[in-house]
């Protein structure tokens, strides 16, 4: 028999490092002379997207189109540490980091503007990569001759940033802290299952996430890793074990360690829960790892509201609902 | 407080990586070739827990195609690595131990795949076997065979705050659970490759390796091999995928070694075999947890016991263990909490960073707690969730007062909207 369940989840989880760990991304914004904006970072994307949240920050500081950002690949001798691709840290260290280089360098762009055209900065005025006098607005500077004439004066139109924020070291006694992590993202989720009491099979049908992540740089982003997390919670709630007896692995491959297909990919809604009152770039808090936590204990308490039976060591394979169903009925 | 409006901040703009993926013009590290190239492979352990006795590279040697077999002997200053204790050997010597089927015993290099896998294969091993420790509470027995020089215990970690004694006789509801998870793999779609290259005139090792911290795994690999870091230069492919995986070395200093013995470019693939036995995991935690509740639903106490399987090598696991124990209360208001975390070794895999860092295993322990408790209150789950939930100046387990951005409540009341969820259901 088919039986359908609903169950729900709601978790927090503090990024960065924290814990007193020095944790900082630098950073730096130039006007290059191929006529993009150079981004140096050694922030690594792994899918996730920080390229395109950094890009947009900034776009969105330097008030021009995004293509013409161009981002080094990361190279140890081209770049200076922005710290690692984990802890849900990148969007907020690297995004921080960015936004402040490139309001440097905007700063920079004020500066010798109003020196090239005899102003103050209230009378100068930018828009898509142009500064220009409020009233004359046809004699204009790109940035990209504002830079050549800057190279003349020997300077150049550049700015690094860092981002570097004090946490605390936990007491060794207590783990007490005044700022342990830098923020937390919280997410909800509710799920609805199906299981088959016949053979134990968990159907995943629907999940609604409600994330609480400050302000999305790229809502569509937020929303992928959201629906990645997801299935990876997926995974380990009904399916992935690496199974070692004795230090050997039994199932080093993908026939013997189930990892979720397409066909287990439930209906997705989504709602981003955005207060901009977070310290990171425009309000933002990360997602990458929130994304994928409230998932397992929404399906084990779903599973449970279908079918009575509450599994305590995961993954919740078949095998273990229908052994579960046995005890259950022989208690009856 | 109403903010400006944005032209590219909060706007679904195309990932800026997405055209050079879907087209296939991203080079991701497998992708990068070089005419005279050589290819590597590594000899793993043969068991979990043993003395390297005897190490006899002489048939494998002789096949036509092997340029150079590295052993522990050719390398007596090579250093140990780690992310956080540098406690995970390069090359497993003679007399020393290999501690899980990951670690490396030689390094092969050879004209092709092939010919270096053929090679491995002909490496004859002698070992000394020791007691394989596969359980973490085996491991913490007093009698249980030490896998490194101090304790299997690796780390304990504390919790405390407010008074749980006092937190529990104020409850009229405790439940306490044992949870179990499992080893998992990141299984990210690209496994561990790179190439290594040695230029002979600047004497700097260039790897193309991914990697999720550039500037750390360079610090690792030059401590390493006792050069300077700038003699080292990583330079970032197109990484498909990492999910914590990628955090710790794999390729990094096999490859350099190969790269400077050689003299020529060196390539070096995992197999999804190897990428699992070899490559961190994430922890398997047997969690104790304890909840106490008042018969209106307002959470009293928590206690919980961690213990976290980290195998054979530290990697991150003393972070990620007490991490998942911070974490232990979830989003709730919990006056009263005590805690203790273990991060011990085994014999297995050895389990690093994986998405979640511990706090995924926790979330299973404390919303099972949660769901268990609303079933025994008979009180709604979203409303026991929302009187319990953070508020503006909640404080969470480590005593942090949250001053920024705590937006909970709403996600607890946007995700029951959107079910159209009723109370009692």
């Amino acid at each position: 028999m088919k039986k359908q369940g609903r169950g729900m989840a709601t978790i927090m989880f503090g990024f960065g490092y924290g814990e007193g760990f020095p944790d900082h991304s630098i950073a730096s914004v130039e006007i290059e002379d191929s006529g993009k904006i150079l981004i140096r970072t050694a922030a690594a994307d792994v899918g996730q997207g920080v390229l395109t949240v950094i890009t947009q920050i900034a776009a969105e500081v330097l008030k021009v189109k995004p293509e013409i950002i161009r981002i080094i690949p990361g190279d140890t001798h081209l770049t200076k540490s922005s710290g690692s691709t984990s802890a849900t840290r990148q969007t907020f260290f690297t995004g921080n980091a960015v936004k402040e280089a490139s309001e440097g360098l905007l700063s920079n762009i004020y500066h010798y503007a109003s020196i090239e055209f005899r102003s103050n900065h209230v009378e100068l005025e930018i828009k898509d990569g142009y500064i220009f006098r409020n009233d004359n607005p046809n004699y204009r500077l790109s940035y990209w001759e504002l830079a050549d004439k800057v190279k003349e004066r020997g300077d150049s139109l550049k700015a690094e940033a860092s981002f570097f924020p004090h946490t605390d070291k936990p007491d060794p006694k207590t783990g007490q802290g005044e700022k342990l992590y830098v923020a937390y993202t919280f997410v909800t989720q509710i799920v609805d299952v199906e299981v088959d009491t016949d053979t134990g099979v968990v159907e995943i049908l629907n999940v609604y996430t409600a994330a609480d992540i400050g302000k999305a740089i790229n809502p569509k982003n937020v929303e992928g890793q959201i629906e990645g997390g997801t299935v990876q919670g997926i995974g380990m709630a009904l399916m992935e074990e690496q199974v070692i007896k004795e230090g050997i692995t039994l199932n080093p491959n993908l026939t013997g360690y189930l990892i979720p297909t397409s066909m287990d990919t439930p209906r997705f809604v989504t709602r981003l829960v955005e207060n901009e009152d977070s310290e990171g770039p425009f309000g933002a808090k990360g997602i990458g790892e929130p994304a994928t936590i409230a998932t397992t204990p929404a399906i084990a308490n779903a599973i449970y509201d279908a079918i009575g039976v509450r599994i305590y060591h995961l993954p919740i394979t078949p095998e273990k609902i229908l052994k579960a169903l046995k005890e259950k009925r022989k208690n009856k | 407080m109403k903010k400006m409006p944005k032209r590219y901040v909060g706007k679904n703009i195309f990932k800026v990586d997405a055209q050079d993926k879907v087209t296939g013009k991203a080079q991701y590290s497998d992708d990068i070739y070089f005419d005279d190239m050589l290819y590597l492979k590594i000899k793993r352990a043969t068991y979990p827990h043993a003395y390297l006795r005897r190490i006899d590279i002489s048939k494998a040697q002789k096949i036509p195609g092997v340029v150079k077999i590295i052993t522990a002997a050719d390398i007596p200053e090579v250093k140990n690595f780690g992310l956080i204790i540098k406690d995970q050997p390069v090359l497993i010597g003679i007399g020393r131990k290999m501690r899980y089927m990951g670690d490396a015993l030689a390094i092969v290099i050879a004209e092709s795949k092939e010919i270096a896998s053929k090679a491995v294969k002909l490496i004859e091993v002698e070992v000394e076997k020791l007691e394989v420790i596969s359980d973490p509470l085996r491991a913490m027995e007093k009698d249980a065979p030490l896998i490194h020089q101090d304790s299997n215990i690796l780390a304990t970690h504390y919790l405390e705050k407010g008074d749980v004694k006092k937190g529990f006789t104020q409850a009229d509801v405790i439940v306490e659970n044992e949870y179990k998870t499992s080893f998992l793999d990141q299984v990210p779609l690209q496994i561990e490759a790179g190439i290594g290259v040695f230029d002979p005139e600047t004497e700097i090792i260039k790897l193309w390796a991914a990697t999720q911290w550039l500037h750390d795994t360079q610090a690792d690999v030059a401590q390493s091999l006792g050069l300077p870091k700038e003699k080292i230069r990583i330079i970032q492919p197109v990484i498909g995928g990492a999910f914590g995986k990628k955090e710790d070395i794999s390729v990094h200093i096999h490859l350099a070694l190969a790269a400077i013995a050689t003299k020529r470019p060196v390539k070096f693939s995992y197999t999804r075999e190897e990428s699992m036995i070899a490559q961190s995991k994430r922890h398997p935690f047997i969690i104790q947890m304890k909840t106490g509740v008042t018969k209106k639903g307002y959470l009293t106490a928590c206690q919980v016991e961690v213990i976290g399987d980290t195998g054979a090598y530290a990697s991150s696991g003393l972070a990620v263990v007490h991490k998942g124990m911070y974490h232990c209360t979830g989003p709730y208001n919990v006056d009263n909490v005590k805690g203790v975390a273990h991060t011990v070794y085994t014999n297995n895999t050895y389990c690093g960073a994986m998405r979640g860092f511990g706090a995924t295993q926790m979330a299973f322990a404390y919303e099972s707690q949660m769901d268990i408790l609303s079933h025994k209150l008979e009180i709604d789950p979203v409303q026991f969730r929302l009187q319990n939930a953070y508020n503006h100046g909640s404080s969470t387990p480590n005593g942090q007062i949250l001053t920024h951005s705590v937006g909970v409540k709403e996600t607890i009341k946007e995700a029951a909207d959107m079910t159209g969820w009723k109370e009692g259901r």
